[in-house]
């Protein structure tokens, strides 16, 4: 019976400790003022500088570091301390967990600090929210074209890097006619020419595609079903094997450094492998070139932003981080670790000259990424674009039903 | 009950002896039983807060609205699992997550079973080649499925393609990106890793099977093949029982190497459920939905795993 008892007592206890870890206090990680905790989307080599420099000027402060890689492996790590009470006082804020984080009131509105004077609009109103709010400080941002091999492209003849879509299949046809393989692009994501497409077309409109389509007012097969119709033509017309659905993104890169292909979808975290696997190779990145008379644009987005803990245990010291992080000297130290395209206005960043030719754009906000840009349901919503895009790569869907899957998948979310 | 069927231990009053009386408790023999279950209470703890617990957690939030981010949840009732079973996508998985089960199971048993049978056979460097044969199993499946990646990339500079086309001069062949063939090829992967593991399961019992049964059945002149079927077949079952088992409950769950290798595509066609289950709760933060999909597909799997276990111990039974 004793026994009984004694084996009853330890798995209550069993029990109550993970419900306990999940209830816990309503404080977080951080518990002296002089200790700040840092939960990082970028690696330990990255922010350790960065944190020696701000400690350097802050000595009453000491930073408490922690990380965890992105995308799944950090937003479900966030996610579980929040929940359980012990997430950090600054942490990362991406498009990924942004809707949840702001939702459920988990960060700080920094709307008014003065430490985002120096960061352009559309960084803050990629994790903005009601009334101006901003919950991210966002230091830089990404942006992706096409990567020329101006070796093969010389070959094939052509000098000029193309500005309209018709000039670009146009080229492809010439590459291909010369026995090189045109262009490749992984689609197991969301496509960069067809964000690219939309981008121009969202700006064209003011901005509010996205807006209208979530109010109800428009549907995606309004904006969507000429992007995809010419973006498709890269099948349609034989240029491009179907079997890009099957190849990730380092396989591509591979297939580029390797003088096996043209032209390639590129971020400029390509770049740095481009060059070590082919030192030699001339390359240049551009704007995906425009359809219906629409100028070239680019894919993107912000980058994370850094968040204050809405119960963060140290929120002046947290400001303080956050104000050192987008000055100068911390932009310097950060750039130089990531290669980052930053974007604070008192800071130029050193780049690769490759991507001398979409740096200004992505610095401005002219990017565009469907998944960020929309208002709800964000990820439901990609996991079934990338579907339905590889089906109308394979020739299985027409754009018309790509469209519609999508109308489909956003009202069951309502 | 008649006086002529009286057991020892009745009396001629027809009381059994010692009624009336409490047993004498022995408390000897109650510690010795203590101390022997004191030695369960960790694997209990164990099971208790790595499954029951999670388990109890799971069940739970598929009545609710739990997002991941806060416990402040809202009490749904069934909403989630109605969600569940209209919402194509939800169940987009189910159809190849059953394919690659059967498949898997099959072609696992067919390949493992004679390899065993030849493994336990006496050659040069039997030992060395049991090992090569086992080691698929010691990698994480997700680095396979990284390496095999690259082994089945679609265009002509993949490994295999290669291979084909020098000696062949045959393809490039989509093996990742053609619909039938993704799923093939996740299937082909999933059984080389797993036959030498499932191999050294059947040999384990193959060597507990006397030589004797051979020695008679050779003298009395059966071939190899009647060997084979009417004693190492019917011997082996138990272990067939295990495996299929394993191979079952595995498969269902399976999530790791069609991920790596595909990431679910082309489309749906090599997505499983437990990836509908992660992406649902992790990625979107529906831990309701993805809840009430987890807790249905729990069910469906101890039921899968309870029948086939019947049918199985039947089987075993009339066998053996």
């Amino acid at each position: 019976m004793r026994l009984r008892r004694t084996v009853a007592a330890l798995a209550s206890l069993a029990l109550a400790l993970p419900l306990a870890a999940c209830g816990g206090s309503s404080g977080s990680g951080g518990s002296s003022d002089g200790k700040l905790t840092f939960f990082s989307w970028d690696g330990e080599d990255t922010m350790k500088p960065v944190i020696a420099k701000f400690e350097e000027e802050n000595p009453g402060i000491k930073v408490e570091f922690s990380n965890a890689p992105p995308v799944a492996e950090y937003i479900s790590t966030l996610q579980s301390r929040i929940l359980s009470g012990t997430a950090a006082d600054v942490f990362a804020i991406a498009a990924e967990n942004k809707t949840n984080l702001i939702n459920g009131k988990h960060v700080v509105d920094l709307k008014d600090k003065p430490f985002l004077e120096n960061v352009p609009k559309f960084n803050q109103t990629t994790y903005g929210g009601q009334d101006g709010a901003v919950y991210g400080l966002s230091v830089a941002s990404w942006g992706a074209g096409i990567l020329y091999n101006k070796d093969l492209l010389a070959k094939a003849g052509a000098t000029t890097i193309p500005k309209t879509w018709d000039e670009f299949l146009a080229l492809c046809h010439k590459l291909k006619d010369a026995g090189v393989t045109p262009y490749l692009e992984s689609v197991q994501a969301m496509s960069t020419p067809l964000s690219a497409f939309l981008g121009a077309e969202s700006a064209a409109d003011g901005d509010s595609m996205d807006t209208k389509i979530f109010d109800g007012s428009a549907k995606f097969k309004d904006y969507w079903v000429e992007p995809l119709t010419q973006w498709s033509r890269l099948w349609t017309e034989g240029l491009v094997t179907p079997a890009v659905v099957g190849l990730t993104g380092d396989q591509v890169r591979t297939e580029f450094a390797t003088g096996k292909v043209a032209m390639m979808v590129a971020g400029p975290w390509d770049i740095p492998g481009v060059r070590k696997a082919a030192p030699k190779l001339q390359i240049e990145m551009a704007p995906i070139p425009g359809i219906d008379g629409k100028p070239p644009y680019l894919a993107g987005a912000a980058s994370p932003g850094y968040a204050i803990n809405a119960k963060a245990k140290n929120p002046a010291a947290a400001e303080k981080f956050l104000a050192f992080l987008d000055t100068p000297e911390a932009m310097a130290l950060y750039q130089k670790a990531t290669g980052a395209i930053t974007v604070t206005t008192d800071f130029q960043p050193t780049l690769d000259p490759a991507l001398a030719p979409i740096v200004k754009d992505v610095r401005e906000g002219n990017i565009y990424l469907p998944q960020i840009a929309w208002k709800r349901a964000e990820d439901i919503l990609n996991v079934e674009a990338t579907a339905q895009l590889q089906l109308l790569v394979q020739g299985k869907a027409s754009p018309e039903q790509v469209a519609t899957a999508l109308d489909i998948k956003l009202a069951s979310t309502s | 009950m008649s006086a002529s069927v009286l057991t020892p231990a009745e009396t001629s009053t027809g009381v059994p002896a010692g009624a009336g009386r409490p047993p004498r408790f022995n408390w000897s023999r109650a510690r010795e039983t203590s101390a022997n279950q004191l030695f369960l209470v960790p694997v209990a703890l164990v099971f208790v807060v790595l499954l029951i617990v999670p388990l109890t957690q799971t069940f739970y939030w598929s009545f609710t609205d739990f997002t991941g981010y806060s416990a402040d949840v809202k009490w749904v009732g069934l909403s989630n699992y109605h969600k569940v079973l209209t919402d194509p996508s939800m169940l987009a998985g189910l159809g190849f997550t059953l394919a690659f089960t059967i498949g898997t199971a099959v072609l696992i048993t067919a390949c493992a079973i004679p390899l065993a049978v030849v493994l336990n056979k006496k050659f040069f460097a039997r030992n060395f080649v049991r090992s090569v044969f086992f080691f698929p199993a010691i990698p994480s499946i997700a680095i396979l499925g990284l390496v095999w990646g690259y082994i089945l990339s679609p265009l002509g500079s993949g490994v295999l393609n290669s291979v084909l086309n020098s000696l062949f001069h045959a393809g490039p062949y989509p093996w990742l990106s053609d619909a039938t063939l993704a799923r093939l090829s996740v299937i082909v992967v999933a059984v080389w890793g797993g036959a030498g593991w499932h191999a050294m399961l059947y040999l384990a019992y193959l060597q507990s099977i006397p030589a004797d049964y051979y020695e008679v059945a050779t003298i009395d002149g059966a071939s190899a093949r009647q060997q084979f079927f009417h004693i190492t077949l019917p011997l082996l079952t138990p272990a067939i029982v295990i495996s299929n088992f394993l191979l079952m409950t595995g498969g269902l769950k399976v999530f790791d190497l069609p991920f790596t290798l595909t990431k679910g595509g082309p489309g749906y066609s090599t997505y499983t459920i437990t990836q509908s289950i992660i992406t649902s709760g992790v990625a979107q933060g529906r831990y309701g939905l993805a809840s009430a999909l987890a807790a249905l597909f729990t069910f469906a799997v101890a039921l899968v795993a309870v029948a086939q276990l019947w049918v199985s111990r039947r089987i075993e039974r009339r066998v053996l």
